[in-house]
Parts: C-alpha cells; sequence; structure tokens
C-alpha cells in the first residue's frame, strides 16, 4: 500500500520533471544557435555597385518649374489691356473681352495639354528607367551565378591541375608561370600555350605536361554553353609553387 | 544560401529513424531511473526514519510484550509493517512459540528465534535492493546506446559528404550535431543513475549493517532471558 503510494508519486514526479526539460528545450533553451552567414567576397563586392542605381529618378522633378512662367506674363498683360480698353467705346469692350476670356481658356487648354503631354512622358521615363533598373538587376544577378558556377569550375580545373603536376626539382619558390588552355565544349584540352615563362624551362615543361596530362574535364559538358563561351573556351592559370621552402 | 533552422528541435527531427529510435529508448530510460530514483529515495529514507524511531522506542524500557503487541496493531492497520519492525517481530513471535512449552530447551529457542530474524533480514535486504540493478544498468548501458546513436548518425554524414562535389563543413555539420545529439541524452540518462546508484548502495549497506548490529544485540536480550530462566 505504502510502496504503490511511493511509486505513483515517483512516477509524477519523474514525468514533471522530463516535461518541464522538454518543455524549456521547446520554449527557448537553444544553445548558440545563431548562425553566422559568411558572405564570400565577390558577392559583397557586387553588392556595393547596387548603390549608384538608386540616384537616377532623382532628375524627374526639374520640368514641373518651366510651364508656370507664362501665367504671370499673361495676368500682366490682361491688366494692360483693360487699361486701354476701358478707353474703347462699351459695346467693344464687352467683344473684346469674350474674345480674350476666349483667348485664355484656349491659352489654359493649352497649357493643361503640354502639362499632360509633359506627364505622359515622365511617366514613360520613369517605367524606362524602372525595367531598365530590373534590367540590369537581372543581369547582375545572372552575373552573380555565372561567377559563382564559373568559380566551381574553375576551382575544379585547378585542382586537377594541381594534381597532375609533377614539380620539376629545379623548382624554386617564386618561380611562376602563366598558362592559356584552349577547351572544347566536350572539356578536352586541346591545345596549351605558355603565355609567360618562368625563366626555367624544366619548370615551364612541368606545367605544360600537367595541362596536357589532366587531358579532359568531363564536369565542363554539364556547364551552360553561353558560360563557356564567355569563359571556359579559354583558361589562363598561373602556376606558382607555394608551398615549397626553396 | 539555404535557411537551415538548427534549433534541437528540428534536429531531432531530422535524425534518421535508427538515431531517432535512441533517443526514444534513452528518453524512456531516463524516466524510468528517475521514477526508480524517486522511488528509492523516499523509500530508504522512510526506512532510515523507522529504524531511528523503532531503536528509540525498543530501547525506552518498555515492555517487549506490549511493544510486540504494539506493533502487531500496527501492522493490521497498515497492512504489513517494514524494515525493523519486522526482525524483531518474527524474532519475538519465534521466541514466544518456542518458550510456550514448558521444557524448552534454550539452546533450540535461540537457535529457532536467530533463525527467524535471519529470513525476515534477507527479506528485508531483497526489499532494500530493489530495482537498484535497474539503475546500475541504465548507469552503465545508456552512454553506449548514445555512443551507437552518435557513430550511426555521424557515419551516416560521412557518407552523404562522399556523395556531393565540393564538401563543405555546412554539409557534415548538422549531421554530426544531430548524432551528438544521442551522446547527450546518453550521458542525461546516465549521470543520475550513477550518482543515485553509487549512493542507494551505500544507504543499503548502512541499513543493512544498521539491521544486523540490531538483531544482534535482541539475540543477546532473548538469550540472557531465556538462560535466566
Amino acid at each position: 500500500m505504502r510502496n504503490s503510494l511511493s511509486y505513483s508519486v515517483a512516477i509524477l514526479l519523474s514525468l514533471v520533471l522530463h516535461i518541464a526539460l522538454v518543455g524549456a528545450l521547446f520554449v527557448n533553451w537553444q544553445p548558440e544557435t545563431e548562425r553566422v552567414i559568411m558572405q564570400p567576397q565577390y558577392i559583397e563586392a557586387k553588392l556595393v555597385e547596387l548603390a549608384p542605381k538608386k540616384k537616377a529618378p532623382v532628375p524627374k522633378a526639374k520640368p514641373k518649374a518651366s510651364p508656370k512662367k507664362p501665367k504671370v506674363d499673361l495676368a500682366k498683360k490682361k491688366r494692360e489691356e483693360k487699361k486701354r480698353l476701358a478707353k474703347i467705346a462699351a459695346q467693344k469692350k464687352a467683344a473684346e473681352k469674350e474674345r480674350l476670356r476666349k483667348e485664355q481658356l484656349a491659352k489654359a487648354e493649352q497649357e493643361r495639354k503640354e502639362q499632360q503631354r509633359l506627364e505622359e512622358l515622365r511617366r514613360q521615363q520613369q517605367e524606362t528607367e524602372f525595367a531598365e533598373a530590373l534590367a540590369a538587376e537581372q543581369a547582375l544577378i545572372n552575373a552573380q551565378q555565372d561567377e559563382q558556377a564559373a568559380n566551381s569550375y574553375r576551382q575544379l580545373i585547378q585542382q586537377r591541375l594541381s594534381e597532375n603536376w609533377s614539380r620539376p626539382p629545379s623548382a624554386r619558390l617564386g618561380m611562376e608561370t602563366l598558362i592559356r588552355i584552349r577547351l572544347v565544349p566536350t572539356g578536352r584540352v586541346v591545345g596549351v600555350t605558355v603565355l609567360k615563362s618562368s625563366g626555367d624551362s624544366a619548370f615551364d615543361r612541368s606545367v605544360e605536361q600537367a595541362a596536357l596530362k589532366a587531358e579532359q574535364f568531363v564536369e565542363l559538358q554539364g556547364m551552360e554553353p553561353r558560360l563557356f563561351e564567355k569563359r571556359f573556351r579559354q583558361v589562363d592559370v598561373a602556376f606558382s609553387p607555394e608551398d615549397l621552402r626553396l | 544560401m539555404i535557411e537551415e533552422n538548427l534549433s534541437i528541435w528540428s534536429l531531432i527531427a531530422n535524425a534518421s529513424l535508427l538515431v531517432q529510435g535512441v533517443m526514444a529508448i534513452l528518453f524512456i530510460a531516463s524516466v524510468m531511473s528517475w521514477v526508480m530514483i524517486i522511488q528509492r529515495g523516499l523509500y530508504l529514507r522512510s526506512a532510515q526514519r523507522g529504524f531511528r524511531e523503532f531503536e528509540d522506542a525498543f530501547w525506552s524500557g518498555v515492555d517487549l510484550n506490549s511493544l510486540y503487541t504494539d506493533l502487531t496493531q500496527k501492522a493490521k492497520q497498515q497492512g504489513g509493517t517494514d524494515g525493523i519492525e519486522n526482525v524483531f517481530r518474527s524474532g519475538f513471535r519465534e521466541f514466544n512459540r518456542l518458550t510456550q512449552g514448558d521444557k524448552a530447551d534454550p539452546d533450540a529457542v535461540m537457535e529457532g528465534a536467530d533463525r527467524a530474524m535471519r529470513v525476515a533480514l534477507s527479506r528485508e535486504d531483497e526489499k532494500l535492493n530493489i530495482s537498484l540493478p535497474f539503475l546500475a544498468s541504465v548507469a552503465s548501458v545508456s552512454p553506449y546506446i548514445g555512443l551507437f546513436g552518435t557513430v550511426w548518425g555521424i557515419m551516416n554524414s560521412f557518407r552523404g559528404l562522399a556523395m556531393v562535389q565540393q564538401a563543405t563543413l555546412a554539409t557534415v555539420a548538422p549531421g554530426i550535431s544531430e548524432a551528438l545529439i544521442a551522446t547527450a541524452m546518453g550521458l542525461f540518462a546516465a549521470i543520475p543513475a550513477v550518482i543515485a546508484y553509487n549512493r542507494y548502495a551505500a544507504l543499503v549497506e548502512m541499513t543493512n549493517s544498521n539491521y544486523e548490529t540490531f538483531a544482534e544485540e535482541f539475540s543477546s536480550i532473548l538469550h540472557r532471558q531465556v538462560h535466566a530462566h
């Protein structure tokens, strides 16, 4: 009897303890889950370029001011006309008045139209600007993606080349050979030329050999043709033995 | 970059089935071991208290017969007594029965009373030791179970790593983190169990030796009584 009581107390306490723990975990206790997202630097550089674009819409405000000036002149004219008209006969005055009014109306109409036209123009301009900005942004995004893809392919090529590269004993720290590899869309290496020699012919030859030995970068077949034409028809790679002590 | 929620819950939810099973086992083990810890704690404490109270009553100079009848009354009310009271009752009962006859051999009486008390002692020992083996098993096994879950999870995340072209830390980190939760849970279940087991084992030993000492003392009192006649 006493045993069963103590068991039920124990079960209750244990469950409460565990439920409290689970609840604490569920509500807010999460040990350092704040993530630091590290952006690669080239993306940051692109983002900075975005800023000047926003300046473009500013010139819109200027055209507004100009159409208002004629109004003042008009009022002056009207007053002079009135003075002159006062001297002339009364019948004429009425007619003249009528004419003036009409003229004024016509002028106002014209002004209104002009303003409308300007407005339309401005709107169009705005729209085109907006479209341009959009296109530019899209292009930027595309360029970014291209850049990323290109980077990964470039890394792949570098890795493959360094795997195939056997450095000659004459390699020294500070030597650098720049070669240009010509590729076809299947990823095959069709030509290697030395652009900048290191001064050591054995070293240059080993670099050339590395590119020839790599033979084909099969992974390049999966690349968009546009990107390939733009960046990978010719690839320049610099070789320098950085990890040597000499 | 993919938005990844690394809260513990999403990690558990995304873990593989086997790792989740390991976590469930460990959770249940933890709940059960805490049930045992609390229940044993209460029981052992009450046993200690009962022993102290009984000793006070016993050495207060009360008549053994009246003590015996009081305890029998109590046993009737509560449906049984615990601990040292049982030892006393069974010893005294046997002693009374054996001395009932006129020609009781003193040695036979003592032997019978001692045997009865020995039986009662070993019963009490059993009662004190209930579920301590379970705590010991949880303490020693649950780290291994957790480790198994972790090894399995890490194995899988490395297999996943082999599939991707460009391996970054971010591709394996969630898998390893999720796998390590299993070890954490194993330790979480094991540590209280180890502490409780050690403490309770010591407590049980102490209580037992208390009982035995009392049994010896009681036996000497009975001995005096039976040989005084």
